[in-house]
């Protein structure tokens, strides 16, 4: 192979192991405010604005990575 | 297989030539020689962005003032007369990513780019129509507020919008700045922000045009605004000599050396996903889209149509909440990094 395609591979691999933490991450984030707000529903909106925040914030981690994936695979 | 592979490069030609088509209809008058292969995506992704002309719908309008520094100062009221003046041509985006090329030649014999290129692009002139739109929708309501101060919102405008600024107020800043007389001062800048690149956002979604929030310079020159808000009402607020003691992030002194690259950093880096946040959301539906249309050049099928166009559907949905919820986030923690300078709440014992 030569480094066009690894560009290539290491891109589509970037993205999936992307995807894969931020799915992985968010999921627990709103697993975890689903229990909270059904512990104590009166806390459900702020349990949500912040719920979105941190989803936000992880979010961006995820697309700095895929931009970086973008970058990969466009560069070649 | 090998077969296989020149049909697929054919294929790949043919999406390339639909691209350019495309291309020429949207960019300008020229025949463009096709993109090879590979470059289709990168090709795309400079279509979407900057042009010399007002695309929205199906309308091509060249109404754009052109403005070129070279030399001195060149300003034409649009491409033809640029193209009629003479002295530069638009041509296609090559690898140059520039869009205008002059008729002298550069040491490598390409055309030469004049050295600055200031025009008004469609990306600028939705920026315009932004400003006017929201400028607009709030004069609109204005008088009532001002001749009545307290009164209730009356029409469909007024009590839409006033919900929104409610909302924006009482959810968004003054949990995050602490009072609501911290948070009446800040909402001139974050409503600005909110609605602003709400309705970037929004004029993204028009079929032929582009969101300007999906362009890198547009989010960082939001972001810059962030940082600087951030930065003065942190200064304003607690003084220059705190402003740099909250550099050592609470260590003790000796551990400055550690702490004030890391804390000088971590100013930066807040701005920075701001900029990133924004730009990969706007970019990433209509790359998405993007996809799911080209699958149809892809297979060179009608078959692939239902499921490309009834996927396409879902995506652009998706984007009408993500253009909300972008514009909801930005505001958002625009607010939060300004509760994190005040730091003179519940927020300053987390760092």
């Amino acid at each position: 192979m030569d480094a066009v395609a690894f560009a290539w591979l290491s891109a589509g691999l970037g993205v999936g192991v992307t995807v894969f933490g931020v799915g992985t991450g968010i999921g627990r984030l709103a697993a975890a405010a689903l229990e909270a707000s059904s512990r104590q529903p009166e806390n459900a909106g702020d349990i949500r604005t912040t719920m979105i925040i941190g989803a936000a914030l992880i979010e961006g981690v995820a697309l700095l990575a895929g931009v970086i994936c973008i970058l990969l695979a466009v560069k070649s | 297989m090998n077969s296989d592979s020149t049909h697929h490069e054919h294929d790949q030609q043919s999406a390339d030539q639909h691209a350019t088509e495309h291309g020429a209809a949207a960019g300008g008058h020229h025949e463009s020689e096709p993109i090879e292969g590979g470059r289709v995506f990168t090709h795309l992704m400079e279509e979407l962005g900057d042009h010399h002309e007002l695309n929205i719908f199906f309308g091509h309008f060249d109404i754009l003032p052109v403005i070129l520094v070279d030399d001195g100062l060149h300003v034409y009221p649009n491409v033809a007369a640029m193209e009629a003046a003479g002295a530069y041509t638009l041509q296609h985006p090559d690898a140059h990513h520039k869009l205008v090329s002059t008729t002298k030649k550069d040491a490598a014999g390409h055309p030469a780019t004049p050295s600055l290129d200031l025009s008004i692009t469609n990306l600028v002139a939705y920026q315009f129509i932004a400003i006017v739109l929201v400028l607009g929708l709030f004069a609109a309501i204005r008088g009532r507020y001002t001749r009545e101060p307290g009164a209730a919102p009356k029409g469909r405008l007024a009590n839409m919008l006033e919900s929104v600024v409610l909302y924006i107020r009482d959810e968004i800043v003054a949990p995050n700045v602490g009072t609501i007389k911290r948070a009446n001062g800040l909402m001139p800048f974050v409503m600005s922000l909110f609605f602003f690149i709400l309705v970037l956002n929004l004029i993204g979604l028009l079929p032929g045009a582009h969101a300007a929030t999906g362009a890198l310079g547009v989010t960082a020159a939001l972001a810059l605004s962030t940082f600087l808000v951030v930065q003065y009402i942190a200064i304003r607020d607690a003084g220059i000599g705190a402003w740099f003691h909250h550099l050592l992030g609470g260590a003790p002194i000796f551990l400055a050396p550690i702490m004030v690259p890391i804390e000088i950093v971590s100013l930066f880096t807040k701005p920075f996903a701001l900029m990133i946040r924004l730009f990969a959301n706007m970019t990433a539906g209509h790359i998405v889209l993007l996809s799911l249309v080209g699958l149809i050049f892809f297979f060179k099928s009608w078959l692939v149509t239902p499921v490309s166009v009834s996927f396409s559907v879902f995506i652009y949905l998706l984007e009408l909440l993500v253009a909300f919820l972008q514009a909801y986030i930005f505001a958002m923690l625009t607010s939060v990094f300004v509760g994190l300078a005040l730091g003179d709440h519940a927020h300053e014992e987390h760092h």
